[in-house]
């Protein structure tokens, strides 16, 4: 599909998965602080893993104009350690005084959840564009 | 291209129109008005398959638009030159003979 | 205007919509890429002429494989000379936007003019002789 209103779609797409990484970004946030979860242990960031949808078009494979969307390919845990924390008054404290924190840097939630909100912006721009444009072309019918 | 045999129908019918002998005549416009006939069958078609192009996402909405037109002013056309000769046949049945 | 037939200019400022609308497609599908990571930002490519026949790697059986209509028809390539951020995505907010609204503005210099030639030989049809 090669058309406008596929290229819609694609944008639509856009705005599911930026809004899945504002609320990732903002789970993360939320949790920063979360030193034991339900099961027991501190709060894991999560990242959000985005790629083409469709990988690859047929339009694409003969070098046409297409629009490819984004989706969301999954939503994994960060695996980067967790922080310590110099606290032995903490209830979470281990047997030196360390406590053992989300693996979150607050400035990084807000650069990502930005990143995103701009993405969300942007996308909703070119569906107004190409909105116009559709609009345009239906015009000539009169 | 409708446009294009359009264009080219115009003339000759004018031209024949003039020329005097009234069967001649009558053949000439029973020609261009066959083509011009033939031109609204094809124009329809090319704008229904436009159309259906721009439904199912292969095609552009401004290409089904422009063949739309297209066929719109194929038979606006068609349907004034078949006007005109009525108004021509009326025209010589009333001449004195 | 008075060279160009009535066929040839609707055929000119048709293409130029396509071409003004494969843009648009284009910069749509950049920007909703504009996170995925490793993602080549795409642009219009106007020096391969699309010639459907040559392109097919499978056997061109099927007549619709032969007319590229819309915006298809338009070749598109990477684009080249934008710098790649840390994930490798090339795709810039701002560019594709502009494009966005230039292209749009193209589109719709044609269809002035193409809605204004239809108007002209409809007078002509309904009102000339």
């Amino acid at each position: 599909m090669s058309s406008l209103n596929a290229a819609i779609a694609a944008s639509a797409t856009a705005l599911n998965a930026e809004r899945t990484r504002i609320e990732v970004a903002i789970s993360n946030l939320a949790n920063a602080e979360s030193t034991r979860g339900p099961d027991g242990r501190p709060y894991r960031r999560r990242d959000v893993v985005l790629g083409s949808q469709p990988a690859e078009t047929f339009d694409a494979a003969l070098g046409r104009a297409s629009a490819t969307g984004v989706s969301v390919k999954g939503i994994v845990e960060d695996q980067s350690p967790a922080r310590q924390r110099y606290e032995p008054s903490h209830p979470d404290a281990d047997k030196e005084g360390y406590v053992a924190l989300p693996n979150v840097d607050p400035a990084e939630e807000m650069v990502d959840m930005l990143s995103a909100a701009r993405a969300y912006q942007a996308n909703l721009t070119a569906i107004t564009l190409i909105r116009d444009l559709v609009q345009k072309a239906l015009d000539l019918g009169r | 291209m409708a446009i294009e045999s359009i264009a080219g129908a115009l003339p000759a019918l004018s031209r024949e129109h003039v020329a005097t002998g009234g069967a001649a005549a009558a053949d000439g416009f029973g020609t261009s008005l066959h083509r011009l006939v033939s031109a609204v069958e094809t124009s329809g078609q090319e704008a229904n398959g436009a159309v259906g192009r721009m439904l199912d996402g292969s095609g552009e909405v401004h290409d089904a638009m422009i063949a739309l037109q297209r066929a719109e002013m194929t038979l606006q056309l068609t349907v004034q030159v078949r006007n005109k000769l009525v108004q021509a046949y009326q025209d010589i049945m009333r001449m004195p003979v | 205007m008075s060279e160009l037939s009535d066929a040839a200019l609707v055929t000119a400022l048709r293409r130029q919509m396509t071409i003004a609308a494969a843009r648009q497609v284009i910069a749509a599908g950049n920007l909703a890429n504009v996170n995925t990571p490793g993602f080549r930002a795409r642009q219009a490519d106007f020096e391969t002429a699309l010639d459907a026949s040559l392109r097919q790697p499978l056997a061109v059986t099927h007549p619709a494989h032969l007319r590229s209509e819309g915006a298809g028809s338009v070749a598109a390539k990477d684009a080249d000379g934008l710098p790649a951020r840390r994930d490798g995505n090339t795709v810039q907010i701002d560019r594709e936007l502009l494009e966005m609204t230039s292209a749009g503005g193209e589109f719709q210099r044609a269809q002035t003019a193409l809605a204004a030639k239809f108007r002209l030989v409809r007078y002509a049809i309904n009102e000339g002789r």
